[in-house]
């Protein structure tokens, strides 16, 4: 039996935290929904049938949380050594750019050999643009939060550069776009739906990261150095190296994000691989507070709420960005009432 | 003003921090509150300023009975305390920090004369040296404590608490403020003075009370009719310290190679403005070398350079013949006691067990064994008496003696062949002093090199075998301990070379 105690300090303040953020968030987004004069719980419903319904409508929000997922990893990871990057929309299409050259440059290698070449090659892409703002900032101190936004239009803008360019396949009669996937280059699909292997990689990649974080002699040198980063120099510690490192691992996994997204789920490279994927991963690292395993819960509940626009779009005839909207107001939501906790607590 | 406490009860959790305290606080007089680290003297004081509400007991002033809920309350009663975290603001002027804090004054008060002459008035007749238009973030810490304490005359308190005021200032700063303590008594205000130090009392004490685990053991008496040694004897409760060890002789026959040399060490510190400037000496396996000066001639800086935590600008410190750099793993062999221990000396949201593995983070294996570090940590917890004792806890809700003791802990449990103990014994009390040197005294006979910078020059004559005197970022002058001569060394510190 818990007594009344334990159960009115360690229970209480969270649940009461977690009905804050709902309140708030049905609330402000009613407010929302009436202003551009659509009945708020009807709309709630139908997003939940959407994105959580039956079988169709939780692949879809697989399908939505795989990138997500990955860019989220992408900022909580360097968040660990107190580095705020938002860089994921920028690392997933350099990786895109990247794991398509190396399909582009051997499509007919034998699967064994193209798909881990195109994942690699994904991986490499984002390490390079995530270790560029890292590289900046350990050795000249640049700010690595204004660098990988700056970054994030270049890698974009790259991608427009090649499927214009020079990637442009002729077949597809002057659509902006490069050669297909062979199916030797893609991941299997999960239980004949369209979620593919990448969203196992991304699971895979928060236990890992999260064992290495918690146990390692690694992970246990990334705290020091957040906690206080003189002293970690003066032990022997290398800063410096561990900023491009760790930005470098960011970097590659949004790298993956990107090749994942494009090779499965796009089929080819093109313009709006992404959608948003980059900043959707900053807001879920935020509202999991930078918790590694809090990522998977909040990835899915975005994902869901993404899945639900497309699906408005396609049964209601609404503008999918509602969906773009009510992630904002869950963000701000969740902010205000997570500060609100904190300061009634600290009040006692 | 008479202010009486009576029965006074806090408990924090299971610990009794006050257990039934009686004391009486009465103007004109200026009462020390003597006792150990933890022994509840801030506590009580804390209590008395209305910072935490009492859970048995009253108070009363002028024989009325007082509740002090605030310190909000206390103010309004006359009673005003000065912390020993300063609440300044860095980047205003004196001046402007001493009218930010200045009772009723409405939000534009800049412009108003009146309080403005006021405030100038009496900082001109307490600290006459002290530029009213000089950055707070300017000023040695003795200063921005006179700040404080005039910020608390501001409020016209009529007894004033000072919570361990001397334990940060140089000894002509404590000087300085033992002058001022007697002026505001002779003022007719109550002064409390909560201390651990003897001298504090011996220089300006009318009575002193001594507290031990949360009672008063001797009830307030006049200062000049107690020995330094019942004074201790009271403080820790047993008849007298065990003897330290000696630590002489230091064989003449050693290796005559010695294990450090600073060649022509020159370093520049921008953030400080200080520096160090052609620093030559040697350490002998088994030597103490003691560094004197006065605080602020750069005394962390050459504790940073030979322990090889910063870069030098010019010449090299070398550690049996190899040089120690930042990044050496030379630095392994070498034990550093910084002097601002949260600051530099731990990971403060991190707990005890990690704190006290830090030093070996590199040598741990991939995988370390936590169960193992915890276990090893509650040991080394025990051993130097560090409390709570719990290797789970954050360092940061340490207090500032205990997070001494946790680094010395974690410094000297090894088996250092270099020691570097920049202010070892701040914020320590009688005891725990006396265990610092022991085992400072313990690495030196196994043949460690130390160098051990303290302001107690008493010690460093009596303990180190050489002294050498730092002032202005140059060795001014080093001699051997048994023939060396105070006068001498006191002028060194003055700057006075020859």
């Amino acid at each position: 039996m818990m007594d009344v105690k334990t159960l009115k300090r360690q229970i209480l303040p969270p649940l009461l935290t977690g009905l804050g953020i709902l309140g708030l968030f049905v609330s402000l987004s009613s407010v929302f929904l009436l202003l551009i004069g659509q009945p708020p719980f009807q709309i709630f419903a139908s997003m939940l049938e959407a994105a959580f319904g039956d079988e169709y409508a939780w692949s879809e929000t697989w399908v939505k949380t795989t990138p997500i997922l990955f860019c989220a990893l992408s900022v909580a990871l360097p968040a660990k050594l107190g580095l705020i990057s938002v860089g994921g929309e920028g690392q997933l299409h350099i990786g895109a750019i990247v794991g398509t050259g190396v399909m582009l440059a051997m499509p007919d290698s034998p699967g064994w050999i193209l798909l881990p070449s195109v994942l690699l090659g994904g991986a490499l892409g984002g390490a390079l643009w995530g270790g560029i703002p890292g590289y900046l900032r350990a050795r000249w101190g640049v700010n690595e939060t204004l660098s990988t936004l700056m970054l994030n239009y270049v890698g974009i803008q790259l991608v427009r550069f090649v499927v214009y360019g020079p990637w442009k396949d002729p077949a597809n009669l002057g659509w902006p776009a490069t050669a297909s996937f062979p199916d030797t280059a893609r991941l299997p699909l999960l239980g004949g739906s369209r979620v593919h292997g990448g969203l196992i990689i991304a699971l895979m990649a928060v236990v890992v990261l999260y064992g290495l974080y918690r146990w390692s002699r690694w992970g246990l040198s990334l705290r020091v150095m957040q906690s206080n980063s003189m002293l970690a120099m003066q032990m022997g510690l290398n800063y410096p190296l561990q900023v491009v490192l760790v930005m470098a691992i960011a970097g590659s996994l949004a790298g993956l994000a990107g090749i994942t997204e494009t090779a499965m789920i796009q089929g080819r490279l093109q313009m709006g691989i992404s959608s948003g994927f980059g900043l959707s991963g900053f807001l879920v690292a935020w509202l999991a507070g930078h918790s590694l395993i809090g990522l998977i819960p909040m990835s899915l509940l975005i994902g869901g709420i993404l899945s639900a626009g497309d699906g408005l779009q396609l049964f209601a005839q609404l503008p999918s960005s509602i969906a773009v909207v009510m992630q904002g107001i869950l963000f701000v939501a969740v902010l205000v009432a997570l500060r609100l906790s904190t300061l009634y607590r600290s009040r006692g | 003003m008479h202010i009486r406490l009576n029965g006074i009860h806090k408990h924090f959790g299971s610990t009794r921090a006050n257990d039934g305290v009686d004391l009486e606080i009465r103007s004109g007089e200026v009462l020390a509150l003597l006792g150990e680290n933890g022994a509840g003297k801030s506590t009580l004081m804390k209590i008395l300023y209305g910072f935490y509400p009492l859970d048995r007991g009253h108070i009363e002033i002028d024989g009325e009975t007082v509740a002090i809920q605030s310190p909000r309350a206390a103010i309004a009663n006359g009673i005003g305390m000065v912390f020993q975290q300063f609440n300044l603001i860095p980047a205003l002027t004196v001046l402007e920090n001493l009218l930010l804090a200045y009772p009723n004054s409405g939000w534009w008060h800049w412009g108003h004369r009146a309080i403005q002459r006021q405030v100038l008035e009496r900082l001109r007749s307490l600290a006459p040296d002290l530029d009213p238009e000089a950055r707070v973030e300017q000023l040695a810490v003795g200063e921005q404590q006179l700040l404080e304490l005039i910020k608390v005359l501001n409020l016209e308190a009529r007894c004033i608490i000072l919570d361990e005021p001397t334990s940060v200032l140089t000894p002509t700063e404590a000087e300085r403020l033992w002058g001022l303590i007697r002026q505001l008594a002779a003022q007719g205000r109550a002064v409390v003075l909560i201390t651990h130090k003897l001298e504090d009392v011996a220089a300006c004490a009318d009575r002193v009370a001594v507290m031990r685990a949360g009672q008063v053991v001797h009830p307030p008496t006049p200062s000049t009719h107690l020995l330094e040694s019942d004074l201790v004897r009271l403080m820790i409760g047993q008849e007298s310290l065990s003897p330290l060890p000696t630590v002489r002789p230091l064989y003449a026959s050693t290796p005559a190679l010695p294990l450090l040399q600073a060649q022509a060490v020159y370093v520049r510190d921008p953030h400080s403005g200080l520096g160090l400037y052609d620093i030559t000496f040697d350490i002998y396996p088994g030597e103490i070398l003691g560094l004197a000066g006065v605080a602020g001639n750069g005394q962390p800086l050459l504790a940073e350079a030979v322990a090889g935590v910063r870069d030098l600008n010019a010449g090299e410190v070398l550690f049996q013949g190899q040089r120690l750099q930042p990044g050496s793993p030379l630095r392994s062999q070498v034990a550093y006691i910084p002097e601002s221990p949260l600051q530099k000396g731990v990971a403060p949201d991190l707990d005890l067990a990690t704190n006290l593995a830090l030093h070996q983070i590199r040598d741990l294996p991939f995988w370390p064994h936590w169960e193992r570090q915890n276990a090893r940590a509650t040991e080394l917890l025990h051993a130097f008496d560090v409390r709570p004792p719990d290797p789970r806890k954050p360092a940061q809700q340490l207090s500032g003696g205990n997070l001494q003791k946790l680094i010395i802990a974690r410094e000297l449990s090894g088996d250092p062949r270099l020691v570097v103990a920049c202010y070892p014994t701040m914020g320590l009390d009688v005891a725990a002093t006396q265990a610092v040197y022991q085992h400072l005294f313990r690495h030196a006979q196994q043949g460690a090199a130390i160098l051990w910078i303290s302001e107690d020059l008493d010690d460093l004559m009596r303990y180190a075998h050489r002294v050498a005197v730092i002032s202005q970022g140059r060795i001014i002058g080093v001699q051997s301990t048994p023939q060396a001569s105070r006068q001498q060394i006191g002028q060194w510190m003055a700057g006075v070379a020859g």
